[in-house]
């Protein structure tokens, strides 16, 4: 059953522009200019009920905006989506009893207030029955650890146990679609994980439909099967992370160490060096070709040890979003140079994209 | 209609937290008193009537307008602005929750507050300054004065509510916000009544939405003005409801339909 459906969904959003320093900001109280960003551009995809879905992209590829049409914030400019059969910009009071958003940055929690005033309130939102909220909030207070933090001012709680106040009040009504946006953000990493074992296992539970984005690729790869990469408003991949793998990336990486030094001249010659340090160093050889290399290889360099692996999947959507080319195999000599040059061009693509 | 029962305790409690910008709002609200006490018993002096009013007929306005302030203009709209740009306003807007229904639970809990603690402050002032009051004739009065200050709130409401909207438009909203406050604080009478002004401002003031804030209520309660000029007033106040709940719902509706939901 499709719990969410979106057909050609663009967003486009009006930005007013300001021209540097005093005489900018006099121009521009008398002649405001505009700029229209296309945040999103005719999306189309189809998520069933009980899936787990992780979007990925830089900063300002329109991930969040994603979120903001699905929850019914933003009116799509143009396009279709449904969600459980709803339009979500009508706001149907029916709609929203059946979905709930975490935004990393803003909190629905009363600052000043312990977190359990706001869980009361949810409850009166919601028109939760007293013994099924009872039930469910202490069922949360337990397994997000909250007992000693429900009693608190929001406003004294650190970001990672603010989250996990804000998650518990999300999932008081028990939402059948739940969108999160960076739900680990601020988390230690002990709590990042008991957070996505959360989030798992309310999904499996409840067959909740989740839809997530996330900078952290450890959530994506715990959580998510199927992920969507945006980028510059655009839907750049939708499938299987691991099939992510094979779709962008004809090479693997090969990680050596020799009982010499390696030399860079000599290594250059079996793939595109990623790293070399004294006696161990990292390449990146063309699917097909490594075997033989590994044969030219073991005759070339007295290797100790030897591994084969995907490259990582954070390098694999770095190389995604700044369109570098999959022919990697950089045969020219200034190895280091180039490498550095692929950085500085990633970093201002990621810049452009920023700023607004 | 439970869940705006939970927003205005919620609220109440909230309030409480906040001692010292309550406390600070008080004491502001007691200098106002005293200023104005001492301001009008130096102009009185021993005269018996000034501008057609009597001494305790002003006494009774400047201590009236001390507690229907607190009633009419306490609001918490400065938090729909910030709420509005800083986008928290989402939060609420994804739940099964109205937003006006929540902000006036909200402008609720402020007037019980404000409006308690004013008359507190009028009691003792009556009490510690012996100050004379001048107490209505009629019993229709009352009734006319409940009426007449129950569609002065809405009004407000919907005043301050549809400028709170431009907060969807310009981050600096502020701004407009302080300005309108400052001039309906003047048009409405808080600070004299308003026939200290030449006529045809006070005429204009009574045509337009302003004066039938507080200087017509308070007009009302000292008897001062006749049966048809209450009619009259009270209409007034009726046409500006409308007139001003037309432009908020528009203004909020095209709000919500631009809402970028900040940092996106």
């Amino acid at each position: 059953m499709i719990a969410i459906q979106t057909e050609n969904l663009s967003k486009q959003f009006k930005i007013s522009l300001k021209k540097p320093g005093l005489k900018g900001a006099i121009h521009s109280f008398f002649n405001k200019e505009y700029k229209i960003v296309h945040a999103l551009k005719n999306i189309s995809f189809q998520i069933n009920r009980g899936e787990l879905v992780g979007f990925l992209g830089p900063n300002g590829a329109g991930k969040t905006t994603t979120l903001k049409l699905l929850s019914g914030l933003l009116y799509p400019t143009s396009g279709k989506m449904t969600i459980l059969g709803y339009v979500p910009f009508k706001r149907e009071e029916l709609f929203l009893k059946k979905f709930s958003m975490v935004m990393g940055q803003r909190t629905q929690l009363w600052w000043d207030l312990p977190a359990r005033e706001t869980f009361a309130l949810n409850q009166k939102i919601y028109e939760i029955p007293e013994i099924v909220f009872k039930k469910r909030k202490e069922e949360l207070i337990e397994i997000l650890e909250l007992k000693e933090l429900v009693d608190v001012p929001v406003k004294k709680l650190s970001l990672g146990e603010r989250m996990k106040a804000e998650l518990a009040c999300a999932l008081l009504h028990e939402p059948e679609i739940l969108l999160l946006d960076e739900p680990t953000l601020g988390l230690d990493l002990l709590m990042q994980k008991k957070l996505r074992h959360f989030i798992l296992e309310y999904n499996k539970r409840t067959e909740s439909t989740i839809v997530l984005t996330s900078h952290n690729m450890s959530d994506v790869e715990e959580l998510c099967k199927r992920v969507m990469i945006v980028n510059e408003g655009q839907l750049l991949y939708d499938g299987e992370l691991e099939k992510i793998v094979e779709h962008y990336t004809p090479e693997k990486l090969v990680t050596l160490s020799s009982s010499k030094t390696i030399e860079p001249e000599l290594l250059k010659k079996f793939g595109r060096m990623v790293s070399i340090n004294g006696t161990t160093a990292k390449i990146e050889v063309a699917r097909k070709e490594v075997a033989s290399t590994i044969q030219k290889l073991f005759n070339a360099i007295p290797l100790i040890d030897l591994s084969i692996e995907e490259l990582p999947i954070e390098e694999i959507i770095r190389r995604v979003f700044s369109k570098i080319p999959s022919q990697l195999v950089i045969q020219e000599t200034n190895m280091e140079e180039s490498l550095n040059k692929e950085e500085t061009e990633t970093k201002k693509n990621l810049g452009e994209r920023l700023s607004p | 209609m439970q869940k705006y029962l939970s927003v205005f305790f919620l609220s109440l409690e909230q309030e409480l937290y906040h001692r010292a910008s309550f406390l600070m709002d008080r004491a502001r609200s007691i200098t106002i008193l005293i200023a104005f006490y001492a301001f009008w018993s130096t102009i009185f002096q021993d005269r018996a009537t000034l501008l057609g009013y009597t001494k305790s007929q002003m006494f009774t306005y400047v201590l009236g307008m001390n507690v229907l302030r607190a009633l009419v203009f306490s609001d918490k709209t400065w938090e729909i602005i910030r709420e509005i740009n800083t986008g928290k306003i989402s939060a609420y807007l994804i739940r099964p929750i109205s937003y006006v229904g929540y902000s006036i639970s909200r402008d609720l809990s402020d007037k019980v507050m404000s409006l308690s603690s004013a008359i507190l402050e009028v009691l003792l002032a009556i009490l510690v300054l012996a100050i004379p009051l001048y107490v209505p004739q009629h019993g229709a009065t009352f009734l006319a004065f409940i009426i007449c200050v129950s569609l002065a709130i809405l009004l407000y409401f919907l005043m301050s509510y549809a400028v709170s909207a431009l907060a969807f438009w310009t981050a600096e909203s502020a701004g407009p916000r302080f300005c309108f406050e400052l001039f309906l604080e003047f048009a409405a009478g808080a600070f004299f009544p308003l026939d200290v002004l030449p006529t045809y401002l006070r005429k204009l003031f009574e045509a337009l939405p302003f004066a039938s804030l507080l200087f017509f209520p308070l007009n009302i309660l000292l008897e001062r003005i006749s049966p048809s000029q209450i009619l009259k007033g009270l209409l007034i106040q009726l046409v500006w409801i409308f007139i001003f709940a037309f432009i908020t719902r528009t203004l909020w509706k095209k709000g919500l339909e631009s809402y970028g939901a900040e940092g996106g």
